[in-house]
């Protein structure tokens, strides 16, 4: 190797490369998402509505901007969430298993959110409020149980996290039991995670609500690295471990409580995407960060994209294809990763 | 000469019992100090306080006449490197990647580095000869690269403090002169004070300007290598008997391991020498 | 202008603000009708309906029954009476509807009922300036008062009274016939296989066995109780009436099950019987077929 490329391509240049690749396939893949759907409209006549050429059908008009594109637009803020959510959770933990619900938000949002259902409250704000509640809750709990020992061990989290999840699947199964009308195929749809609730004004509260959480996460990038060194070498690089660790613990479980609360619980793409682009990106934070990103909100969108328009009878919740998908893909890239 | 630690009166403990017990001595710029002294005599614990990574439950330590406390934790690491002990084996980072990494504690928020940053850890690759070895994982590495790896890595920190915890631990001796080599350089052409830990008794004479020797957490002796590599003193520290005599090479004691077998051999002949009397 | 899912581009907001506030200043004294549904809420929709959107079984029959099924232009995934319904698109099935495909239809009326129909679908529909009926019939009272309504609602008036009348008269009879009956049955009615649920107070099912002359065992506040074996064994029902959501194999199995308790009253005199779950669970015309199916089951002398 030439002694001049002995440092790699300096990392401005490929967090915008990697952004704008990433980014192109967001726009493709949100380009597809509102001109496909589970009713048959020719992509000429979707373009153009797109593009303003004609006056457009009130009917096609209604389809794409009103329930496709806030689809998209939530599918897409799930899908960052949960892929990030995962990405730092790998880091910090230092487990390749991590995944956005160790932490127990999984449980106690569902917990929540079965209450609310079963309480006949509103989607929206009644159970969301619920299952962000209960999230928040298991969380506090997790981590008041990883630190009754003095220092916080990340294989005390995870015990706790997945003690708390555990107990919260029993409620959830007894809560389950209980129910036998129709609101169990509310809690059943929720449970496997689905977006067929979105709707404009939610998915813009939830954007406020995620920006910020990127924009902070994206500035932990490089204590993220460091961190990758060990707890001891990262604190003599001058990052406060413990604090780091919180601040990214925090953070990250509250966006993605704040995404579960709105989606219901979507597995595996918080494992398969930050994975996959680690493959191909390495393990710089400050180049995964963007690209999970870009490229979580990309694979949800296409997901949803096969919920909506795959079954001939109408769409199946999105969560059944991310983990239909998920799994084999996450076992192709373990194969490819042990080479 | 200015001082670059003192440390003073430091008591630390994980338990009821202190594993460092009222420790008192300082390090002059400039310095190559070497900690010795026989497994669980607190060396550990003591670099560990010093570079910051535990705060001692008594006792100061100052550092380029600061006390540490006052320092902010990239300032501290910018005057202080540490290479530990066990360095993590599973880093998916490039070499390039870890080096670079050592500017941290000089980055702003947004941590992108800058040009000069990348020359910077070119030198410190180029110094530790780990230059060819940029785009390679850190875990493809052998011991004695990754060891060279992470002082670049430290070098690259730029500190006026370099502290090792045993970096030549698993190294096979023509690896454990290049690095001790190394940071004779570095102390010489970069003035950088280097404190480290060391088992090797002779390996410390060899570099060491002053020796410090630990046992149960309690200073037993300090200065050059000829006060404190004494038959008496290294008895006490590792209850066991030693030879100590002078190093062909330098005039420095070269301590010598005597095996039981010989020991009681030889005491049995001296025994019959006196009956015989 | 009545121009209510008309959605221009983006560019235009400030357009799309003014439309919007128009639409619902209009939507008031333009042509269309104001009416209450069965959940109180107002709703405005056309005169003549034209193209509607069925979001349960149940109305799909209602509205074939009325006669009006070809301005059915929708229905559910379960919408299987009569056979016609079949034919018709789906809009997926009533507890997840696909909004898209409900929009692209272009229904100018969706009916809906409480108990099923996610609220959240209803809401965003009406958002989509598509009006929404809702229905929520509990009893047979109510099932008839649905279709009067609904017959009013498509302008079909005349063939919603004649299909009343036919229903309460039906009602009359077996009331009458059962009044006859010097004892009540002790019923059990099981809807499933595992578990075991009936159907106790407020139900349709607890209506229609207490109209039929027999006496529900399951009744009680719980409006679907669960029962272990032990339990049904232990009521001692004279007539156990399954369900059948399920295949026909499974039936049989479940009334093999049954038989080795030949303490039980039922099983002794034979009478375990199965019937057609669609005939219980939806609160349509064959409601009524349920009652008299039920009342020659429970009353077999005096039907």
């Amino acid at each position: 190797m030439p002694a001049t490329t002995s440092l790699a391509q300096p990392v401005l240049r490929r967090i915008l490369t990697v952004s704008l690749l990433m980014g192109s396939l967001l726009i493709l893949s949100a380009f597809l998402g509102v001109s496909i759907g589970s009713t048959d409209h020719s992509l000429s006549r979707v373009l153009a509505l797109l593009f303003s050429l004609t006056d457009a059908d009130p009917t096609l008009s209604s389809i794409v901007w009103r329930i496709r594109l806030p689809r998209v637009l939530l599918a897409a803020l799930v899908g960052s969430t949960l892929s990030l959510g995962g990405l730092v959770f790998q880091a910090l933990l230092r487990n390749p298993l991590a995944e956005p619900y160790i932490l127990g938000v999984s449980g106690g949002s569902a917990v929540g959110a079965i209450a609310g259902i079963l309480l006949g409250l509103s989607p929206f704000p009644g159970v969301a409020f619920l299952a962000f509640a209960g999230s928040m809750a298991t969380l506090f709990l997790v981590l008041v149980i990883a630190s009754a020992r003095a220092a916080m061990k990340k294989d005390t989290l995870i015990l706790a996290g997945v003690m708390v999840n555990a107990f919260c699947s029993s409620v959830i199964m007894f809560l389950i039991s209980l129910t036998q009308d129709s609101r169990l195929h509310n809690i059943l749809f929720w449970l496997m995670g689905d977006l067929s609730m979105s709707d404009t004004n939610r998915t813009l509260f939830l954007l406020i609500a995620l920006l910020p959480c990127f924009a902070s996460l994206f500035l932990l990038a490089r204590p993220m690295n460091v961190l990758l060194m060990g707890e001891e070498m990262a604190a003599n690089m001058g990052v406060n471990v413990r604090v780091m660790s919180v601040a990214l613990l925090l953070v990250t479980s509250f966006m993605v409580s704040a995404v579960v609360c709105q989606a219901g619980l979507l597995g595996f793409v918080g494992l398969v995407v930050p994975h996959l682009l680690r493959l191909l990106l390495g393990p710089d934070h400050r180049v995964l960060i963007p690209a999970c990103i870009l490229g979580g909100a990309s694979y949800l969108v296409l997901c949803d994209l096969l919920a909506r328009s795959l079954p001939a009878q109408g769409e199946m919740p999105v969560g059944v294809i991310t983990a239909m998908l998920g799994a084999p893909l996450f076992i192709i890239l373990l194969q490819r990763s042990r080479r | 000469m200015k001082t670059a630690l003192a440390i003073k009166d430091l008591t630390h403990g994980y338990g009821r019992q202190p594993v460092v017990n009222g420790v008192t001595f300082s390090i002059s710029e400039g310095e190559f100090f070497i900690i010795i002294g026989p497994n669980g005599s607190g060396k550990t614990t003591l670099v560990r306080a010093i570079s910051g990574a535990i705060k001692p439950q008594t006792g100061q330590v100052q550092i380029l006449g600061r006390p540490l406390q006052t320092f902010s934790r990239k300032g501290l690491a910018r005057n202080i490197a540490l290479v530990p002990q066990a360095a993590p084996a599973d880093v998916p980072f490039t070499v390039a990647d870890v080096v670079l990494m050592g500017r941290s504690p000089h980055l702003n928020l947004l941590a992108i580095e800058k040009q000069e940053d990348l020359e910077l850890a070119e030198r410190a690759m180029a110094f530790t000869h780990v230059r060819h070895l940029a785009q390679r994982r850190l875990d493809q590495l052998s011991a004695g690269e990754r060891q060279r790896v992470l002082i670049a890595r430290a070098i690259c920190q730029q500190p006026r403090i370099m502290v090792l915890d045993e970096p030549t631990a698993p190294l096979d001796l023509a690896h454990q002169v290049h690095i001790m080599d190394l940071l004779e350089r570095l102390r010489t052409e970069e003035n950088i004070t280097i404190v480290m830990v060391s088992h090797d008794l002779n390996l410390a004479a060899m570099y060491a300007d002053r020796l410090l020797l630990l046992k149960d957490g309690i200073l037993i002796s300090l200065g050059q290598p000829s006060e404190v590599l004494t038959f008496e003193t290294l008895e006490r520290a590792y209850g066991c008997v030693l030879l100590v005599d002078e190093n062909p090479v330098k005039k420095v004691p070269r301590v010598t391991l005597v095996p039981n077998s010989i020991l009681s051999a030889r005491f049995r002949e001296a025994e019959a020498g006196c009956s015989e009397k | 202008m009545f121009s209510n899912h008309q959605w221009p581009t983006r560019r235009r907001l400030f357009t799309v603000f003014i439309m919007l506030m128009l639409c619902l200043l209009n939507t008031r004294d333009s042509e269309g009708k104001v009416a209450r549904d069965q959940l109180g809420r107002t709703v405005s929709v056309p005169d003549h309906p034209v193209r509607i959107v069925s979001l349960a079984p149940s109305i799909t029959e209602i509205v074939f029954a009325l006669g009006e099924g070809n301005r059915l232009k929708g229905v559910t995934q379960h919408c299987d009476f009569p056979a016609e319904a079949r034919a018709l698109p789906q809009v997926g099935s009533y507890v997840h509807l696909d909004l898209e495909r409900i929009v692209a239809l272009k229904p100018d009326l969706c009916i809906a009922v409480r108990d099923g129909n996610p609220r959240h679908v209803v809401d965003k529909l009406e958002e989509l300036g598509i009006p929404v009926y809702a229905v929520d019939p509990r009893n047979l009272d109510t099932a008839v008062n649905t279709v009067l309504e609904l017959g009013q609602l498509l302008g079909a008036t005349p063939r919603a009274e004649a299909l009343a009348d036919s229903m309460r008269s039906r009602i009359e009879r077996v009331k009458m016939s059962a009044a006859r009956a010097d004892q009540r049955p002790r019923v059990f009615f099981q809807i499933g296989i595992a578990p075991i649920v009936s159907a106790g107070d407020n139900t349709v099912i607890h209506e229609l066995i207490t109209m039929a002359g027999g006496n529900n065992l399951a009744a009680g506040s719980l409006p679907y109780p669960r029962f272990s074996r032990e339990q049904v064994v232990a009521l001692r029902p004279e007539v156990l009436i399954i369900t059948s959501m399920t295949k026909e194999q499974d039936l049989d199995q479940v009334r093999n099950a049954w038989q080795q308790y030949d303490s039980l009253p039922a099983v002794r005199n034979g009478r375990i019987f199965v019937v057609d779950a669609n005939l219980f669970d939806r609160p349509t015309p064959r409601l009524i077929d349920g009652l008299e199916t039920l009342a020659a089951i429970i009353h077999p002398e005096l039907f």
